[in-house]
């Protein structure tokens, strides 16, 4: 768009400020400000500001302002003293007269503003302002800086200021405080600014305590004297030096602005000031103000405050008298903790009050979180000086902090319980996420107070349960559940904790909640699940009580509420207890049975099912029972597996009213083919296979002898026999479903599962039966890398077990690995397959080099050396790490069989200048910021390691493909110099950073 | 160290005085139940109409000694599947790095809030796994699916 024209009349000018202040969309409003703003910056600037101030229309005096404020940031450095001090006269001039006129208030203050500019550019010109400023107004009018010397003392003008001239002066001090306050205290620049407004500190006293003085403005002086007080308290706070007048004067103000509390009108100011200097400033009160406010909080006045926040409506009278007493309390903690006096037993004891005010946490009651943020610090100080005070000194006052806990916890207790379910129901999702998070702050704190009470604590809320449960008060039940649930982290295997957990586990509690439609309320039998999830270390000392716990669990299993987290339970209390659950195992199936017969479980609780059952399995210490049991189990999924393939080649056996397809519809209602169906039911049945073989996983630790023979050689039949049937499924399923990925992935990660065991197992595979597997997949076989990076893992697995086996398995894999990355179009097409395959030969090549360099025929190795090089120039992050960590392997690469070493060093020979080569085009500007220390190593590793390395550096520096055109030749020299002299040292990496960047040019310092 | 400590306490306060809803974070405890400020437990939940919405992702933050001029490091427990996240479960963030977008005065708030928006908006120009990246690129499909499976194993409670 072009540029309007400026407007060539004041009358012009005054109808675009006006149209300015008015309704008009966006672009004109745009396109005004630009004019404006134009205009206020250009050399005519001042006399605009001049010409617009008389104008009557207030937005225009208020533009005027804004144009000085403007000019005076920009342009003040133009003007010589004697225009400066004309300048301020007039300032001065135009507020006095505006506030004589009465004109809006938002005008003068933005006058106030632009004063306070004047003061920040020319300070040394007018180092008195507010003492020249009170007493222009005094006298009407603009009077000259000089004429000062003459005036009255500061108190007696302030004292003898009109009311509305009072009130402009306040307004003034508290521009001057905030916009001195924006600029930086520590520069050069403004250190002199802040030097010169300190020293008003007796005459901002002066006009303050004039201030506080009631007077007949309904308050509003009063009330601006608090803000200006505020603003000028914490400018002090900021401070760094000069400190002590300011702070002094600014003290003797405090008795005059707790006056002001009286009034009720002033009630919400004065709150917040107090509240704000106790929070961010505590050391500006002295021991004699905090003296007088213990006594206010004492007060009559201070109990109706009180009771407001209690019994109020928050929402509408607000919560500032209860943050004012936490904040008091939070300054004053650690006295408060230590006094024994009744005056601080009887603040402290408010403060517990807080945290039972009426109404629900968050949404009626929003003093309960702030209150509870207090008692977490006094409880951390406590424990704090428990630590580290003496015995006897904590004797003292040990006692009654005790007594207050006590009201804490209880009111925690109480402010935990759970609305109706229709009141709930009513709450916005604010409201119910607040009332969540403000329980687990409740969680927390108990947590806390733990460490102090301990067992008191846990008998507290195991009484409380056992109290509430005889008369059948849910909510009370449901709040001690949780309460103890949440110290279940904290209680030790101390039998003193086990025999007040054993009064709650052993209760009628637990029959009732196995009733699915008995008394007990939804949520309360959700709490009471996760309690038996959460004490599971408790039953596994206490056995008696883990079949039921379990029964328990598995009843509610179906249940489209509970059945997740009761899954959930489910695995971590079997997984956990094992070794007491062996005989049940056979049941467990039966019941997991029995439940998949009725209805369709949700898959993932199904899954946490199977695993729990598998780990129960996995400790049945006679191997012939754990076989038996385990084909149990398996031969449920082995028929979902079957089904799925069936399914899959004869889509009409579809029958959507048997349970068993059902499983395969994803979501309830839908409507999908049989293919889709098949597809499902696969997935699922896998999932649950993959759940068996983490299940199966050992949890003790095992020795392995890795020079003894592999146990597979003289493995028991019949778990082979088992072995092989799985792997049959796993071939089955991957060739009937074979465009899957997930199916690919979830086939991996049942591999995986056995490779980290040592030993047997129906998942752990012997090693050439995976070998086979891995090496017979194709190119096209969906998600490559994953296979590609199972690979890895194998390798890893087999480096942990026995040895002989191992050269000929890697024999195998390499070929197919390479054959892998020589089919992908481009080395970046697929990141992952370049990545796991490079990774998988480096993790070959520096433990079996012969591997590799036997590999037939040889040009596979070429092929793998051009392809990792190619990578390492590229862009791809990942498979570029995996080539720079491969390179820094093969550049030091020793080998103890001369031969071997013959061929490393001749492939070095020819490798070396194409490292280098490759190594330099990335330092040399290529390479991305962040991956400049991973190509620093094989770097160093070169200058190291490698005599003719200097001579490869330096062809590749001065090759005419070398990217950075920024640097010469002696840049090139000197480069290489310092990194041959470096020796491969750490400071490498900097000398590298520097060239690069030097060769990106300064422009990119930031681009990458 | 005092410092960190300092600037650490002031954290908590104003995590605790204001929070985005649904998150949480707090200090570990030690053994004796006193609060170690360095290690913090948090957990970051989906953003609401993405695909991560409903899960809630635990994460532990460790603060360095010479925090809050080095960031802290953060990660997710157990590691999480996603392009920027390491496989050990370490965040990469551009605000998280030191040589990158790291600034002193960057909160505990912003940190959460900048890792929940890189949930659901990767940054492909610095991958940490390859399978995330590697499904995030090339089938984005596979990938939301993937994606919904580690909402549902880690859904919020």
């Amino acid at each position: 768009m072009e540029p309007l024209p400026l407007p060539t009349s004041l009358a012009e000018v005054e109808q675009l400020i006006i149209a300015l202040y008015q309704p008009n969309p966006p672009e004109t409003v745009s396109r005004i400000q630009e004019i404006l703003q134009r205009l206020q910056k250009s050399p005519e600037g001042w006399q605009l500001a001049q010409s617009l101030i008389g104008n009557p229309n207030d937005n225009i005096k208020f533009y005027a302002a804004l144009t000085i404020i403007v000019k005076l940031n920009k342009d003040s450095a133009n003007l010589n003293d004697d225009e400066a001090k004309e300048l301020l006269q007039n300032i001065l001039g135009w507020t006095i007269a505006s506030c004589a006129q009465g004109v809006a208030p938002f005008v003068i203050k933005k006058l106030c503003v632009a004063l306070a500019t004047f003061f920040i550019h020319f300070s040394q010109l007018w180092p008195n302002c507010l003492r020249h400023f009170l007493h222009s107004l005094d006298i009407g009018r603009a009077t000259p800086i000089e004429a000062l010397d003459d005036a009255l003392e500061t108190p007696i003008i302030a004292n003898n200021l009109e009311i509305s001239k009072l009130k402009v002066a306040v307004w003034f001090a508290t521009s001057l405080v905030e916009e001195v306050g924006k600029t930086d205290m520590n520069s050069i620049k403004y250190i002199h600014v802040h030097e010169r407004l300190v020293r008003n500190a007796f005459d901002l006293a002066s006009l303050l305590a004039r201030g506080f003085l009631p007077s007949d403005d309904a308050y509003q002086t009063q009330g601006e004297s608090l803000v200006c007080f505020q603003a000028w308290i914490l400018y002090a706070q900021r401070l760094s030096s000069n400190t002590d007048v300011l702070v002094t004067h600014l003290r003797e103000l405090v008795g005059p602005a707790l006056n002001c509390f009286a009034i009720d009108d002033l009630f919400q100011p004065a709150a917040e000031l107090f509240s704000d200097v106790l929070s961010n400033y505590s050391g500006f009160f002295t021991e004699a103000h905090y003296a007088s406010l213990a006594s206010l909080f004492d007060s009559e006045w201070a109990a109706e405050h009180y009771n407001r926040v209690i019994h109020g409506d928050h929402q509408l009278d607000g919560i500032s008298f209860g943050l004012l007493m936490l904040a008091y309390g939070d300054a004053k903690v650690s006295d408060l903790m230590c006094s024994t006096d009744e005056r601080s037993q009887r603040f402290l004891a408010r403060l517990a009050g807080l945290l039972a005010a009426d109404g629900y946490l968050v949404g009626e009651d929003s003093i309960f979180v702030p209150a509870l943020e207090f008692w977490a610090t006094f409880v951390e100080t406590m424990i704090d000086n428990i630590y580290s005070e003496d015995e006897a000194k904590v004797n003292v006052w040990r006692s009654h902090a005790e007594q207050h806990l006590k009201s804490v916890v209880s009111n925690c207790w109480r402010k935990a319980q759970w609305p109706p379910a229709e009141t709930f129901a009513e709450w916005d999702s604010n409201e119910r996420v607040g009332f969540t998070d403000a329980r687990k702050d409740i969680a927390d704190m108990l947590q806390s107070i733990f460490t102090l009470e301990n067992l008191t604590l846990v008998s507290f809320f195991s009484g409380l349960f056992l109290q509430a449960l005889s008369v059948q008060s849910w909510a009370e039940v449901e709040a001690s559940a949780f309460c103890l649930g949440s110290l279940s982290d904290c209680i030790t295997e101390d039998p003193q904790y086990d025999v007040e957990l054993s009064k709650v586990f052993a209760s009628p509690f637990f029959d009732l909640l196995g009733q699915a439609q008995g008394p007990v309320p939804l949520r309360l039998r959700q709490t009471g699940l996760l309690l038996i999830e959460r004490y599971c270390e408790y039953f596994e000392r206490h056995s008696e009580y883990l079949p039921h716990a379990l029964n328990l669990l598995f009843a509610a299993v179906g249940d489209p509420v509970l059945g997740g987290p009761s899954a959930k339970s489910i695995s971590t209390l079997c997984s956990s207890c094992r070794c007491i659950l062996t005989s049940e195992a056979p049941a467990f199936i039966m019941h997991y049975q029995t439940i998949r017969s009725r209805q369709v479980l949700d898959s993932l609780a199904e899954e946490r099912i199977i695993l729990a059952i598998a780990s129960i399995i996995q400790a049945i210490p006679d191997s012939n029972q754990k076989l038996a049991v385990f084909e149990n189990l398996y031969s449920i999924i082995k028929a979902d597996c079957e089904r799925a393939v069936q399914l899959k080649q004869q889509p009409s056996i579809l029958n959507l009213s048997d349970p068993n397809f059902l499983r395969g519809v994803e979501q309830p209602g839908d409507v999908p083919s049989a293919d889709e169906v098949s597809q499902q039911l696969a997935v699922r049945a896998l999932r649950s296979l993959q759940s068996m073989a983490k299940g199966m996983q050992d949890v003790k630790e095992h020795v392995v002898d890795i020079d003894a023979d592999p146990f597979f050689a003289n493995q028991d039949p019949k778990l082979s026999a088992i072995q092989s049937d799985i792997l049959n499924v796993l071939v089955e399923m991957q060739k009937n479903f074979n465009t899957s990925g997930e199916i690919v992935e979830i086939i991996c990660i049942i591999f995986r599962a056995g490779f980290s065991e040592t030993e047997p197992g129906p998942f752990v595979f012997p090693p050439e039966v995976v070998t086979d597997f891995l090496s017979q997949q194709r190119f096209e076989t969906p998600r490559l890398g994953t296979l590609l990076s199972t690979a890895c893992s194998f390798v890893g697995s087999l480096y942990r077990g026995p040895k002989n086996m191992v050269p000929s398995l890697l024999a195998q894999l390499l070929p197919w690995v390479i054959n892998m990355l020589s089919s992908l179009p481009e080395p970046e097409s697929d990141t992952e397959v370049a990545q796991n395959g490079i990774c998988f030969v480096d993790k070959i090549m520096t433990r079996y080099p012969e591997v590799v360099f036997q590999i037939q025929p040889s040009q596979m190795l070429e092929f793998f050396f051009m392809f990792s090089l190619k990578v390492l120039n590229g862009k791809e992050p990942l498979p570029k790490t995996a080539s720079a960590e491969f390179w820094s392997n093969f550049i030091t690469l020793k080998s103890d069989s001369p031969d071997l070493q013959g061929t490393i060093n001749a492939a070095m020979e020819h490798l070396g200048p194409l490292i280098s080569q490759t190594l330099i085009q990335n330092i040399g500007g290529n390479a991305a910021r962040s991956e400049l220390d991973k190509l620093s190593d094989p770097l160093k590793k070169l200058v190291t390691s490698q005599v003719r390395s200097r001579q490869w550096l330096e062809q590749a520096l001065f090759d005419p493909s070398f990217p950075g055109q920024q640097v010469g030749n002696d840049e090139k020299s000197t480069f290489l110099r310092k990194i041959i002299g470096l020796r491969g040292a750490r400071a490498t990496n900097q000398v590298v950073r520097e060239f690069w960047l030097a060769c990106r040019g300064s422009n990119f310092s930031y681009a990458s | 160290m005092a410092l960190c400590q300092n600037r650490l306490q002031e954290e908590r306060k104003q995590w605790r005085k204001d929070h985005p809803f649904g998150f949480y974070a707090r200090p570990q405890k030690n053994q004796q139940g006193v609060l170690d400020l360095k290690i913090w437990e948090c957990g970051i939940p989906g953003k609401e109409k993405t695909i991560w919405e409903g899960g809630l992702f635990k994460l532990t933050v460790t603060f360095p000694d010479e925090y809050p001029t080095k960031p802290p490091k953060c990660k997710f427990v157990p590691p999480l599947f996603h392009p920027n996240v390491y496989p050990s479960g370490t965040v990469c963030l551009s605000i998280l790095n030191e040589e990158e977008a790291w600034k002193p005065a960057i909160t505990m708030k912003q940190i959460l809030l900048g890792i929940q928006d890189l949930l659901n908006d990767p940054n492909p120009e610095s991958p940490a796994q390859a399978e995330a990246y590697n499904l995030f690129k090339k089938d984005r499909q596979e990938y939301e699916r993937r994606i919904k499976r580690v909402v549902r194993e880690n859904a919020a409670p």
